[in-house]
């Protein structure tokens, strides 16, 4: 069963606005790190909020087609039930953060699945190290960084441990270290089989997938290899690289 | 006289431990001056203090050899434009178009002037298309360009940019880059956050490295 499975999607947020998304039609494998390329605007981010459930639950909007996330449809399927198996790491992290300090903040989801607080605990305590993190840890989320932002929110979607990781523009606000520690942080999770999305327009960071999905105003125009980003003629061609 | 002067400059916010330690600097209203430094170290902070949100706990800073602590926002405001590092903080007004002349309209310019700046801009920024649309609905690098073009169009002296190239491609990024080089040519000047190393490299005059609390010139 794949992991992502992508049926005729099409999506607009309002009725009768502009389509945002066009007929798109792909699959994802487990362990695969797929960048997603485009210019802004060319429903990128989109993308990420249906692949986590989000479109059609809270942003409604005109969906049609079909998105499955390990065989489940996430049209028909709570969101509750998505959250642990898709992450999801919002461009703006600020949507995300609201608890008072990085520690609430990483260990509210797994207290809302009720676990024991002996595994919440133990969960915390490795993401934390495992993000490193651990200086931030009884700091007001209000007070961080962007980039300390990202990474919290980060730690708190991992902390789920989903078997699907959407990261939407992560890496562009994390300095050159923190990127490096970010990187080797998800090829670890493909190791362990975890399918991951990344958005970026730093082509440098997406050379870290093996697959790469362009899209432009909506329309899914490349589906290849990581190679494609050594076309320089082709990224040209789609403004993804100006001299 | 330097048109920006941070004299001793240090921070801390309340109940914490000193972020900022005796910052000095200059900056004239002229080239690109890019600050860079690890997350979390007080970048945003040493810009906020700048533009007079945030007040140091220790030194000055003089905007025109005033002392802007005796300065309004407003006064402020109308030497140096800030661009947040999330521009949804900035943004507001219904339309894309009415976010563009908010600004020009609390300075009072005529109605003509100021829908003849807003068409200027609107295609510059490549939101031609977008002008009726609401902004918050915006992808985030149209939220970028948008609040961009909405602080460049008051014509600061100085303009400062938190994280300029967050969610801009790269076609984008080269038109912000040339925007830039735009503003320098008309003797004013920018002083931007980045991580972007590339776009560094390419378009600043001046690096400023914060490290430790402490900042120091690229290259000393």
């Amino acid at each position: 069963m794949s992991a992502v499975v992508v049926n005729n999607l099409n999506y607009r947020y309002q009725k009768g606005g502009k389509q945002i998304l066009k007929d798109l039609n792909f699959t994802m494998e487990q362990g695969q790190i797929v960048a997603v390329l485009g210019l802004s605007g060319s429903g990128k981010s989109t993308l990420c909020l249906c692949l986590g459930g989000i479109i059609p639950h809270y942003l409604g909007g005109q969906m049609s087609g079909q998105v499955l996330i390990n065989g489940q449809d996430t049209a028909k399927c709570k969101i509750a039930r998505l959250a642990p198996e898709v992450g999801i790491v919002f461009q703006d992290a600020d949507t995300q953060l609201f608890s008072p300090t990085v520690e609430d903040e990483i260990a509210f989801a797994p207290e809302n699945l009720c676990l024991p607080s002996e595994q919440i605990r133990h969960r915390v305590d490795a993401v934390i190290d495992m993000v490193g993190i651990n200086h931030l840890r009884y700091e007001n989320t209000n007070n961080l960084s962007g980039g300390q932002k990202h990474l919290v929110a980060m730690a708190s979607v991992l902390t789920l441990d989903p078997s699907i990781l959407v990261l939407d523009e992560v890496l562009a606000q994390l300095d050159a270290a923190v990127k490096k520690n970010v990187t080797e942080i998800l090829l670890e999770l493909r190791r362990r089989g975890k399918t991951i999305v990344i958005v970026e327009h730093e082509l440098e960071a997406a050379t870290i997938a093996n697959r790469v999905l362009l899209l432009e105003d909506g329309l899914l125009v490349n589906d290849g290899p990581a190679s494609l980003l050594q076309d320089k003629e082709l990224l040209a061609r789609h403004k993804l690289l100006v001299n | 006289m330097a048109f920006m002067e941070l004299l001793q400059v240090s921070f801390s916010y309340r109940g914490q431990k000193q972020l900022l330690n005796d910052i000095n600097f200059s900056i004239h209203n002229e080239g690109i001056t890019a600050l860079t430094g690890p997350n979390g170290i007080g970048k945003t902070t040493l810009s906020k203090l700048m533009v007079g949100m945030l007040v140091p706990t220790t030194g000055h800073i003089t905007l025109k050899g005033q002392d802007i602590s005796g300065m309004t926002l407003a006064q402020i405001g109308r030497l140096v434009g800030y661009v947040f590092q999330n521009p949804e903080k900035q943004l507001f007004c219904p339309t894309v178009s009415e976010e563009i002349s908010f600004g020009l309209q609390n300075l009072e310019l005529p109605e003509h002037d100021v829908q003849r700046l807003v068409k200027e801009n609107l295609p510059y920024f490549e939101l031609e298309h977008l002008a009726q649309s609401f902004p918050l609905q915006l992808s985030e690098g149209e939220k970028r360009r948008l609040a961009i073009a909405a602080v460049l169009v008051l014509e600061p002296e100085l303009l400062v940019l938190d994280e300029p190239t967050t969610g801009l491609d790269a076609y984008r990024k080269h038109l912000l880059g040339e925007c830039l080089k735009k503003i320098v040519a008309s003797e004013r000047g920018v002083f931007m956050i980045s991580h972007d190393n590339n776009f560094i490299n390419r378009y600043a005059s001046r690096i400023l490295i914060l490290e430790n609390g402490r900042l120091k010139e690229h290259g000393c």
